[in-house]
């Protein structure tokens, strides 16, 4: 029956990860982005507050949460610092085709040496078209960007299932647009070794859609963190005599952007739930999820910016940073495209009347 | 915990309103936009909405058998009547929504009566819609011709003269008014005090001074009667005037009139959602129909208007749902209503471009919704409105 509420363990979770990030992650912001890298006393910090395996099974020492669980830390963590979010994530989304894919004895052997506070980091591509290789058969590809500044574990997901690889990687450091906490490089494989390969296009799409509510989810973070220190600023600035968002054309846009934002999280928060009952309809309530969150994400973090006028293109304040963050995590795994693809595809498929 | 599931009950319902929509409401809202008329109150649909339990009072008398004919049985722990009336309220504007305004019953001159009126006055003008005897209905007119949004304008004057009030002014776009047993008219007493000078008076029909009756042309919405009346010198006895038995409940009352503003706008909002969702299968019956469903500009229009409604289907279902569990929820109840009526007009209007020059031809349901859907966005306090009480509570935005 339909509830909008959190239960008692889903709640503490927020509360603990929204403490970390405000007391952690946004005072070094700042210090964080031209180091690219997270200060080693944070990130013990983060191991010790128990935030960094909620999704890993607990037979594996995590926490066996689901993806709603994840989403509400997630946003927390990236309305802190999105770069930060992703530094202190070995795994990142490409927790997701080990785990659907290769299950408990891939994650064991490829997925947890990674854990911990090495600053290890794996990462994810998609690319639908390419085909599954073989064990024992060597591989060759290129990304242009990948927001890391080392790969100790890279995945590959594909229509067909996914496959793994962890020497023969190359990496160039890019400057980087957004992101930049956790690095940035241009990635190049030449005919490297697999060290796993799976074959499901099931549960490929189902590590895909994990894969996108990780990223609307820090969406969700990057905008609201977006609105709120817009929306306190707005009501401190004084203009023609009154707090600036006391002018109607600000109030409104702001408004429309806090409402932006809980549209969206609605939506992620939809999308978690029927990801973590495996309804077969999850994949495309993720794909809109991720839509959604990359649309609006490029309507709120501008205007953000647009609050504070000059103020907010100096990078005195995070509202600059935050819309570079989403334009950023907006391009990775292919973008918002063919997410909206799938889902239109779902959808025309669908008969009149249906929800 | 959360959950986006309906319970047994509220599916149930939803299937029984589909049945009746597709037989009674979808026919009744096409045949009055052919003719460009509300449905006169002797069509046979009304009678049959009677027969089916419609039209009947929320209000029961001290001691009233709970269990009597009529009462929806609200079984344990299932959803609130909020969600219940969100969902019930989309599925039904799915169907057509200016037939659900046409329905029998009190309606919008419900929820002052009750939280205003004392038992008396509640016996006298809801009585009659406990057990109808035929279709009746009730009004609410506080719109003038110079006070839309601004309600503190209203320009109608009451005036005391003993035992009775005397009323003269214009209303206008007042649903089912010349149908209506009785409307309940908002009147300043004075002017200058604002709100705070408002009085409501139950006017019932046939008193002298009620009349210029006038039934406006709308753009769309044609199946229910918007009307422009006027009062000169009405008389309406002291014992019509709501709140007004002394005591200092006047102020709780308005206060209760406005808290029925936070379950309703909800509800509004989720109708755009229905229109939206009818426009959404008409477009895509049509682009199947024509085989243009492998076309990415089709498929692109598909997604957004899929993928938007739902957004704001769930924005009014939170909305419902923390007016079930007596939380506060202006911001969440003005964000539904501000959000969904835009994006059903964009379906109805995406839709109309998946048609081309077939909407053109102006005879399409999707023509229809179009035409339809966009009093959604002015009805029960204007996105504009909706804006400005969001920034109340967001930014602190001083009333002026």
């Amino acid at each position: 029956m339909t509830d909008f509420a959190l239960d008692g363990e889903m709640e503490l979770l927020r509360e603990t990860a929204r403490a970390f990030a405000a007391a952690e992650l946004t005072p070094q912001e700042r210090a964080h982005e031209a180091a690219r890298q997270v200060a080693p006393s944070i990130r013990k910090r983060f191991e010790e507050v128990g935030l960094s395996g909620v999704e890993i099974p607990e037979g594996l020492g995590g926490g066996g949460l689901g993806s709603l669980a994840r989403a509400l830390v997630l946003e927390e963590l990236a309305a802190g610092d999105a770069g930060a979010a992703l530094a202190l994530d070995p795994l990142g989304p490409a927790l997701y085709p080990l785990l659907e894919l290769g299950g408990e004895p891939a994650l064991r052997e490829l997925g947890l040496p990674l854990l911990g506070t090495s600053g290890q980091r794996a990462v994810l591509l998609w690319r639908p078209e390419s085909a599954l290789p073989a064990a024992g058969q060597k591989v060759s590809l290129e990304a242009p960007w990948v927001p890391t500044d080392r790969v100790d574990l890279l995945v590959v997901l594909c229509r067909e299932g996914a496959f793994a690889l962890r020497e023969g990687i190359e990496l160039e450091r890019v400057r980087g647009s957004g992101l930049r906490t956790a690095g940035a490089s241009a990635l190049r494989v030449a005919s490297a070794p697999l060290v796993g390969s799976w074959r499901g296009p099931g549960e490929s799409r189902r590590a895909l859609a994990r894969a996108r509510l990780y990223l609307a989810a820090m969406l969700v973070g990057v905008m609201r963190a977006s609105v709120d220190f817009s929306r306190h600023y707005a009501m401190n600035r004084v203009a023609f005599g009154r707090p600036i968002a006391h002018h109607q054309a600000l109030a409104f846009l702001l408004a429309d952007m806090h409402a932006a934002v809980e549209g969206t999280r609605l939506l992620l928060w939809e999308a978690a739930w029927r990801c973590d009952r495996r309804e077969a309809e999850a994949p495309v309530a993720c794909a809109a999820a991720h839509v959604e969150a990359v649309e609006q994400a490029m309507f709120v973090t501008p205007n953000g910016i647009q609050v504070l006028g000059g103020h907010g293109f100096m990078q005195d304040h995070p509202v600059e940073k935050q819309m570079r963050e989403a334009r950023a995590l907006g391009l990775l795994l292919g973008g918002a495209d063919p997410a909206r693809a799938e889902a239109a595809a779902a959808w025309v498929q669908r008969g009149e009347g249906s929800d | 915990m959360v959950d986006f599931s309906l319970d047994a009950a509220t599916r149930e319902r939803l299937e029984q309103l589909r049945q009746l929509g597709a037989a009674l409401l979808r026919p009744a809202g096409l045949e009055a936009d052919r003719a460009g008329e509300p449905l006169p109150p002797e069509h046979p649909l009304f009678a049959r909405l009677v027969q089916l339990g419609v039209g009947r009072t929320r209000w029961k008398p001290a001691g009233a058998d709970p269990a009597e004919a009529g009462e929806q049985a609200v079984s344990n722990g299932a959803t609130g009547p909020s969600l219940t009336g969100v969902c019930t309220a989309e599925e039904m504007a799915y169907w057509d929504r200016g037939v659900v305004v046409a329905f029998p019953g009190p309606g919008l001159g419900e929820p002052p009566i009750l939280s205003m009126g004392s038992e008396e006055q509640k016996q006298r003008f809801l009585g009659p819609f406990r057990q109808l005897d035929r279709p009746r209905w009730g009004a609410f007119a506080m719109t003038e011709p110079g006070a839309g949004s601004d309600v503190a304008a209203i320009r109608t004057t009451a005036r005391r003269d003993g035992r009775e009030w005397i009323l003269n002014g214009a209303k206008c776009f007042i649903g089912n008014a010349s149908r209506a047993d009785w409307i309940v008219v908002w009147a300043t007493v004075d002017p200058a005090q604002g709100r705070a000078g408002h009085r409501a008076f139950v006017v019932e029909r046939g008193t002298p001074g009620l009349g210029g009756f006038r039934v406006e042309k709308k753009m769309g919405l044609k199946a229910y009667e918007s009307t422009s009346f006027t009062l000169q010198d009405c008389r309406v006895p002291a014992q019509n005037l709501l709140g007004g038995g002394g005591g200092g409940d006047r102020r709780a009352g308005f206060k209760g009139a406005m808290r029925t503003f936070n379950a309703t706008r909800p509800i509004v909002a989720a109708m755009a959602v229905g229109i939206g969702r009818a426009a959404l299968d008409e477009a895509l019956g049509f682009a199947r129909e024509q085989g243009l469903l492998e076309r990415p500009e089709v498929r692109a229009r598909i997604e957004r208007i899929h993928r938007k409604l739902r957004m704001a289907r769930l924005l009014c279902d939170r909305a419902a749902w923390l007016a079930d569990r007596g939380r506060p929820n202006i911001t969440e109840a003005s964000m539904a209503k501000a959000v969904a009526p835009p994006i059903a007009f964009e379906a109805t209007s995406l839709g109309m471009e998946i048609l081309g020059e077939v909407a053109g031809q102006g005879d399409s349901l999707l023509e229809k919704l179009f035409r339809d859907v966009k009093a959604m966005d002015i009805v029960e306090g204007t996105g504009q409105i909706q804006r400005l009480v969001m920034a109340r509570k967001l930014v602190g935005l001083p009333r002026e």
